[in-house]
């Protein structure tokens, strides 16, 4: 099989090389299709480009030259200006049923950053549908490509690769804040301080439907920044038990270096709604809420440990279900060879049914231009018979040949064909 | 009576036939089937799993409708008024309708886990009850009826509150010990159960003081027959007990603004969880030592009416 995929990506290579080598803007992946279709005429390719991987899948008929990785790492320094001996250490290479697993486990997220993450799926979609675009999928390109889509849909339906949150800000949201309220929408959202953690935490509540979001910080110009990004609105810092009493949920990331809230604070400062439920997520280190907080009643409160906790239960339950992923990416890439030997084999194959059903019409035609008086059921009962001596004959050549395409294109058998009935 | 009809079906032979057959056994082993399938599924949820279990439940509701319909007609009354042991039957009935109604609506919860048990319980215990039909029903039929269905209804959403009480206490330590949700138990979140647990009661308890209050004015217009209430009765004292404290939880609900959740779980969980025991036990220990009670044993009755006096 003429396929070859030549790749670095975060498990190999670090983010400097990454970056230069990156197709990163669509005018960009554009005008590198332009450059391999002038480069390497006859050639399917894909090139898949995220910020975790730079990979080329390139495809080419059985009779032509193979491409090496050579001659590819060498496409790539001249496309990014980059001088080899800067990356080419740091490539990878596959061919054959090798580049097919590669792309089956890439794409099921075997590679990925984070075990069972859903957004490699679209990546490679999205590879695979600017590359039809530009002209550049072929029959294999084809082929490989839905194969690979079918595989992460059947890894991800028999087995639990992608279940269970592995983020701090997926967990809080998704198992804990979501298992207290019912609806996000009547909720306040108290926000203090204004660190990355907390615009995750807050994207996530934005999908959940939360509208009311207040921001506090020391620092009243990157509150004003995360509040005009979230649809948000700031306060001052010292209002800050004034929205600590009425908030529903409170996602703390300030920095400080010891807590800033305790439980006779807290108590005190919700003495006005008793009864109202709150969700506390602290997400600074040092902690900003003392653990005594999260003894009151109606209060939940979660630290990062807590949550770090559950991410890495999920991420062990992940592992575990690696090896049955990979058994059902060794089955699709064995289904994936088998349908491609056989495909390779099948011109031959159609061509010398074609050939022998060609001579044996020819030959019927002239024995019933000799035999006139023949009706038309006997000249059927006739024909058939030829037809089916002709596929007795060619039954154990063609049983031959599918078995051996089993293994790998059968080159020795298919030229023997061609050399013995003249293909 | 027309041919396809369903009083028809349900006086054909076969079904009569079927229905001859039917004993608390057959329903009670299709819900314990059931609760067996829920357990199984606490690791890992498989569909056909949920499915088995969602069949043995409604064989189970058939069975158990084939039952109550014969009893109902071998005493030619209405089950609710037929004795301690059908009126139990009659609400574990309705506890299997909700659990089926919940299924349906969303299969994922959890909710099989707390309804089996108390349901299993009910169909149980109503085997240590009383199962003599009343003979006595000459009389105030129609409020006799009423009486029985507002203590059915009020007792069937007694126990959602219980239920959803004991949902929520599950989920509340959950999230306080910070607990990952397990692959197959799914609960539903802290608001929603506190709003189903609230409405139960707010529900609950005017139907419960309803049929009580139908109950105290039947006893003392008792005719004939019929057993007067007397105030040392076990079963009057217990309803009075526990129908006064379900009023002030009612109460004590109504004047909260925000209800704080885990502590009305608590007293809802102790308040019904009493009740049932109370209602249940009481039942339990008139039948068991042939005490003369409102509710009590056929005998005692029979007793009250051959001797033409009270007793």
């Amino acid at each position: 099989m003429n396929l070859l995929a030549l790749y670095c990506t975060h498990q190999t290579t670090p983010l400097a090389i990454r970056e230069r080598l990156a197709f990163a803007t669509p005018e960009r992946l554009a005008a590198a299709y332009t450059r391999l279709k002038e480069r390497f005429p006859e050639t399917e390719s894909v090139v898949l480009s995220t910020c975790n991987r730079v990979e080329l899948y390139v495809a080419r008929p059985s009779d032509a030259e193979p491409l090496t990785p050579p001659l590819l790492a060498q496409f790539l320094s001249e496309f990014h200006d980059v001088p080899l001996d800067e990356f080419v250490g740091e490539l990878r290479a596959a061919t054959g049923s090798e580049a097919v697993r590669h792309l089956f486990e890439v794409i099921s997220s075997l590679d990925s950053m984070v075990l069972g993450e859903p957004q490699i799926v679209n990546q490679v979609r999205e590879a695979y549908r600017v590359a039809e675009a530009q002209g550049s999928c072929g029959s294999v390109a084809h082929a490989l490509f839905q194969g690979a889509i079918r595989t992460s849909s059947r890894v991800r339906s028999e087995t639990r690769l992608a279940e269970g949150k592995v983020s701090i800000a997926s967990v809080a949201v998704g198992d804990f804040a979501k298992s207290i309220f019912d609806h996000f929408a009547d909720k306040l959202v108290l926000v203090i301080g204004a660190g990355e953690m907390a615009e995750e935490t807050l994207r996530y509540l934005k999908d959940e439907g939360v509208r009311d979001i207040v921001v506090v910080n020391r620092s009243p110009e990157r509150a004003e920044r995360v509040a005009a990004e979230w649809g948000g609105r700031t306060a001052p810092w010292s209002d800050l038990n004034k929205w600590l009493g009425q908030a529903d949920v409170i996602v703390s990331t300030t920095g400080a270096d010891k807590p800033i809230v305790d439980a006779k604070l807290f108590k005190q400062v919700r003495a006005a709604n008793p009864g109202r439920t709150a969700f506390i997520l602290d997400l600074g280190a040092p902690r900003d809420f003392d653990t005594n907080v999260g003894d009151l009643d109606n209060v939940f409160l979660y630290d990062i440990d807590s949550l770090r906790n559950t991410c890495e239960e999920n991420r062990k339950a992940r592992v575990r279900e690696i090896d049955k992923a990979r058994e059902v990416i060794d089955e699709e890439t064995a289904k994936f060879m088998a349908e491609y030997y056989h495909r390779a084999s099948g011109e031959v194959v159609s061509r010398l049914m074609q050939d022998w059903h060609g001579v044996s019409r020819d030959e019927l035609d002239r024995l019933f231009n000799k035999l006139p008086h023949l009706n038309e059921k006997d000249r059927e009962q006739i024909e058939r018979t030829v037809e089916r001596i002709v596929n007795k004959l060619l039954h154990p050549p063609l049983e031959a040949l599918k078995d051996e395409a089993r293994e790998g294109t059968p080159h020795g058998l298919i030229n023997a064909l061609k050399k013995l009935f003249g293909l | 009576m027309q041919i396809g009809s369903p009083v028809y079906f349900l006086r054909s032979r076969a079904v009569n036939e079927i229905m001859l057959k039917t004993t608390v056994i057959c329903f009670l082993a299709s819900y314990g089937l059931a609760f067996a399938c829920e357990l199984s599924q606490l690791k890992r949820r498989y569909a056909l799993t949920r499915i088995v279990s969602l069949l043995l439940a409604v064989a189970g509701l058939v069975a158990h409708t084939f039952y109550l319909l014969r009893r109902s007609n071998q005493s030619d009354l209405p089950p609710l008024l037929s004795s301690a042991h059908d009126w139990l039957l009659v609400v574990a009935w309705l506890a299997v309708l909700v659990y089926l109604f919940v299924t349906m609506a969303d299969g994922e919860l959890a909710t099989g886990l707390v309804m089996w048990p108390v349901i299993l319980i009910l169909v149980i215990t109503s085997r240590f009850v009383t199962d003599s039909p009343s003979h006595r029903l000459d009389y105030h039929r129609g409020w006799k009826m009423l009486h029985a269905s507002m203590l059915g209804l009020g007792t069937t959403f007694v126990l959602l509150g219980f239920v959803s009480s004991l949902l929520y206490l599950w989920q509340h330590r959950r999230l306080k010990k910070r607990l990952m949700t397990t692959g197959a138990v799914k609960l539903p979140n802290l608001e929603l159960i506190e709003r189903l647990n609230r409405w139960a009661i707010l529900t609950a308890v005017p139907f419960q003081a309803f049929g009580i209050a139908t109950g105290f004015g039947l006893s003392i217009f008792a005719k004939g027959g019929e057993l007067p209430m007397t105030w040392t009765d076990p079963v009057v004292i217990g309803g009075a007990i526990t129908g006064l404290l379900m009023g002030a939880l009612f109460v004590w609900l109504l004047t909260q603004k925000r209800s704080p959740g885990r502590q009305v779980a608590l007293l809802t969980a102790w308040a019904c969880g009493f009740l049932l025991v109370t209602m249940i036990g009481l039942q339990m220990l008139t039948a068991a030592v042939g005490m003369r009670s409102i509710h009590g044993s056929a005998s005692a009755l029979s007793e009250a009416a051959t001797q033409g006096r009270a007793p």
